[in-house]
């Protein structure tokens, strides 16, 4: 409705979206661990399976022009990132993560759903301040200098948190969390043990879903008190970035501290061509339910929470969805593609409906995604007017948050938790 | 408010009864207009080609209004009751209504005329639907030129002409019209909505169900009879029912309804809803029986015809269609009868390998954009009520007693309750 917010997104919309997808822009970073990719998961990962990761503290920006104080966890020889970097692991693997704190209070990590966690060699256990109360989750690192060694066996295949667990619930808002990706072994392009969970490692995707009430981080960067009863979130987050920042790829030189893009980027299935599914791995860092509704397309739930969806016998007990539900805590896996089922042609196989002229519609903004055409891989010409951001006539489908309070920014329309899913045609995507 | 000048009323009774009736291309495309010269390439493909496949036409018209939420909630000032209401009404919306078949005068007669929830439409697997969508503006707000979109949610492999969303397709500006094309092959439950600045919109109320008839209703299994119904290509007969029922699930926060009618803005983060509703109204209008928008016989819930009420007779298989286009998780709770859900999101809870995984319960959770479907076989006669099973949301505005997300299910003895013809009669 209101007009200004509605301008204003849009234009931030327009700006972010040209230099994310239209200039394809890698950064070159010096982290060998990584593979060098502008779309899909990041891995951190080596043969040791050992991490060292730094708790700090750092800054984010959103798409409004908030600059947000947070706490995260970062590749020690890289600096802080939100979200903590991506673990990469094989399951029944041992695992080590150093845990180096810098943070004037201390912290820890828990591992939910890994086997034998051990922190400094003694089993992983809460602790108990002398009067006997729970002081925190797990053993942590001291304040201003400490560190930890955590161990474990890498759990069953599927995707999990690693978080704070002391002061959860501050820290964890404030940023504590990354994505532990737990690969079968030997069958590293399947989700799980099934055979039917195989994706193409080309188009695998981490959603970590988080919310931010910037008065809280306030707060805690002020060294005020919380008030809690008030906490309200207002960013709500894929990957430590709202939309449109979403669509940027990995790394993006104007994200420095939130390297994970969300841009999904996929052909139509053919049964020859490109027979296997990308995978969503969507995680919730967050306190309330995220239904998370992909445009243009079901997606498949095969794991979850680390778990193969199957019978006692092998059953396969997978479902389909057009709305994800993600609770806090939890992970779901989704095998998901796009099937050009209609095959529509503007010659041999036409639309059969009037197909409207631009110039009778509304494009809201200066700019436009659409390739003005019904037809994958055929665009069409523009009013002066406006600017295309479509390179090719490849399709956009956007994917949000369906609690629409939670696809804004602190409210503006058509922001937050939000991405877009796109497909090129099927021999690929040659501007036009 | 008076009767519309409507010479062939149409209700979502008439429309759900007309299925193939309504054909011809009358409507389709009568207002575009030849495209300018600047535009080069060839878009006028108009001329439909023949498919074979049943041709269905719906016209949608999406504008704004009054509507009435339950009596004897408290006021809330200064927004509820909205001052601005005529007399009878309280709440400021927008929404959809079913012009089919009327002409551009009457269509444009329903400026400021919408219904909550939208118009419900249902339609058999593989027919050939398009629906024209008309921009009429909001009589309220002249200042606005908001455009609509229709997005039919859970439509697969949808392409982006067709998806409704503006900042990736196209949208309808104040007194145009764009027609919409599906061609679904996928049975069960959906949902339509408009995806103009989608939080503000879908809140004011353009929120509708749409359901699509398997194709096995014409090849029953087994030894079923011509003419069985089922809520999926189920293979075994697990999804036959007798009587279907659907339930667009809402919240209504009445401070932003107030602000859209007032020229203010909400900030949508701070979402606080005031009501809890089913099809449009909250309880006990929710078991009020089916009415016509363009009647005014059903007084204040004149544009809010559609009812929640469940009547069926005992021993009656029985289909609800749940889908919540509400920012909330609700859980939909029936004391004494056992439900079993049948179907997720339109999918059939059934693996790729055959394996059926359909849920027995008491309580059926749906997310914000879900659908589920759920089959319960009528006991002995009786009152059950059918109701959210958290309690904050069964009340009107935070007044006392019973409101909100709540129903009744009738159950008579065999014979009480004659066949149905369409879904909530």
């Amino acid at each position: 409705m209101s007009l200004v917010s509605r301008l204003a997104a849009r234009r931030v919309f327009g700006a972010g979206s040209v230099a994310a997808l239209v200039v394809a822009v890698v950064v070159t970073t010096p982290h060998t661990a990584q593979a060098a990719t502008s779309e899909g998961l990041l891995c951190d990962t080596n043969a040791q399976q050992t991490f060292s990761l730094t708790a700090e503290e750092g800054y984010i920006s959103t798409p409004d022009g908030n600059s947000i104080y947070m706490w995260s966890y970062g590749n020690s020889s890289r600096g802080f990132q939100l979200p903590g970097p991506t673990l990469c692991v094989t399951s029944g693997q041992p695992v080590t993560v150093i845990l180096h704190n810098t943070l004037r209070e201390e912290t820890s990590i828990v591992f939910p759903g890994q086997t034998g966690v051990k922190a400094n060699g003694n089993p992983a256990q809460p602790e108990l301040s002398s009067a006997g109360a729970l002081t925190s989750l797990v053993q942590g690192a001291a304040a201003t200098g400490g560190s930890i060694t955590y161990t474990f066996t890498a759990g069953s295949p599927g995707t999990y948190l690693y978080e704070s667990g002391t002061d959860v619930d501050k820290q964890v808002q404030m940023g504590m969390f990354g994505a532990l990706v737990v690969r079968p072994a030997g069958s590293s392009a399947q989700v799980n043990n099934r055979p039917d969970s195989a994706f193409n490692p080309q188009h695998e995707y981490v959603f970590l879903l988080s919310e931010v009430d910037p008065d809280l981080h306030l707060a805690v960067e002020r060294s005020q008190p919380i008030n809690w009863p008030a906490y309200k979130a207002r960013y709500f987050m894929i990957n430590g970035r709202s939309m449109p920042d979403t669509l940027a790829s990995n790394n993006a030189s104007w994200l420095p501290n939130q390297p994970y893009g969300a841009l999904v980027h996929i052909r139509p299935y053919d049964a020859v061509s490109n027979p296997l599914p990308a995978v969503i791995r969507y995680l919730n860092a967050g306190t309330v339910n995220y239904p998370f509704h992909p445009h243009g397309s079901d997606e498949r739930v095969v794991n979850k929470d680390g778990q193969a969806l199957e019978g006692p016998t092998g059953q396969d007990l997978s479902y389909q969805k057009y709305d994800l539900d993600v609770q806090p805590g939890q992970s779901v896996d989704a095998l998901m593609d796009w099937r050009d089922v209609e095959h529509w042609d503007p010659v041999t196989n036409p639309i059969p409906t009037q197909i409207p002229a631009i110039t009778d519609q509304l494009l809201v903004g200066t700019d436009t995604w659409f390739s003005e055409s019904p037809y994958l891989g055929i665009k069409n010409p523009l009013p002066t007017t406006i600017t295309s951001n479509n390179v090719c006539g490849e399709y956009y489908h956007i994917a949000h948050s369906h609690a629409l309070e939670q696809a804004t920014n602190y409210g503006a329309t058509f922001g937050g938790m939000m991405t877009v899913f796109r497909i090129d045609p099927p021999a690929g995507c040659q501007a036009k | 408010m008076t009767e519309n000048p409507t010479p062939r009323p149409l209700s979502r009774r008439t429309f759900l009864t007309a299925g193939a009736g309504v054909v011809g291309a009358a409507m389709i495309g009568s207002r575009l207009i030849a495209a300018p010269t600047a535009m080069a390439s060839p878009r006028l493909l108009g001329a439909a080609v023949p498919s074979g496949r049943p041709q269905k036409q719906v016209h949608l018209a999406g504008t704004d209004g009054w509507v009435s939420m339950p009596q004897g909630a408290p006021a809330d000032p200064p927004f509820f009751p909205d001052p601005l209401a005529p007399t009878g009404f309280n709440t400021y919306v927008f929404g959809f209504r079913n012009v089919t078949g009327m002409t551009s005068t009457q269509v444009a007669a329903q400026r400021g005329h919408a219904q909550i929830s939208a118009p419900m439409l249902s339609f058999d697997q593989e027919d050939d639907v398009t629906i024209t969508l008309t921009n009429l503006g909001l009589l309220q707000r002249p200042d606005l030129f908001d455009g609509h979109t229709l997005h039919w949610h859970g439509f697969v492999n949808a392409i982006p002409l067709f998806d409704g969303v503006p900042e990736l397709s196209l949208a309808v500006p104040v007194g145009r019209d764009l027609s919409y094309f599906y061609r679904p092959h996928d049975a069960g439950t959906y949902m339509y909505h408009c995806h103009f600045e989608d939080v503000e919109h879908v809140q004011m109320g353009m929120t509708g169900m749409v359901f699509i008839r398997p194709s096995q209703n014409s090849s029953p299994v087994g030894t079923d009879p011509v003419g069985t119904k089922y809520a999926y290509n189920d293979g075994d007969g697990s999804t036959r029912y007798d009587r279907e029922f659907a339930f667009m699930i809402t919240e209504l926060w009445s401070a932003a309804h107030y602000r859209d009618a007032h020229i203010q803005v909400s900030n949508w983060t701070d979402y606080d809803p005031s009501f809890w509703l089913l099809n449009g109204r909250g309880f006990p209008d929710t078991t009020q029986p089916n009415g016509d928008p363009n009647s005014t016989a059903a007084g204040r819930l004149q544009y809010q015809p559609i009812s929640s009420l469940v009547t069926c007779n005992a021993g009656d298989r029985v289909l609800l269609r749940f889908s919540n286009l509400g920012y909330q998780n609700h859980a939909m709770t029936v004391d004494n009868i056992d439900l079993q859900i049948v179907a997720k999101d339109a999918s059939l809870l059934k693996g790729r390998d055959g394996t059926t995984n359909y849920i027995s319960t008491n309580t059926v959770d749906v997310g914000p954009g879900n659908s589920r479907d759920v089959i319960f076989q009528a006991p002995g006669p009786g009152e059950y009520l059918l109701y959210d099973r958290n309690y904050s949301y069964l009340e009107n505005g935070g007044g006392p007693g019973y409101g909100g997300m709540m129903t009744k299910i009738l159950v008579g003895a065999p014979g009480t309750y004659q066949p149905q013809t369409v879904a909530n009669s």
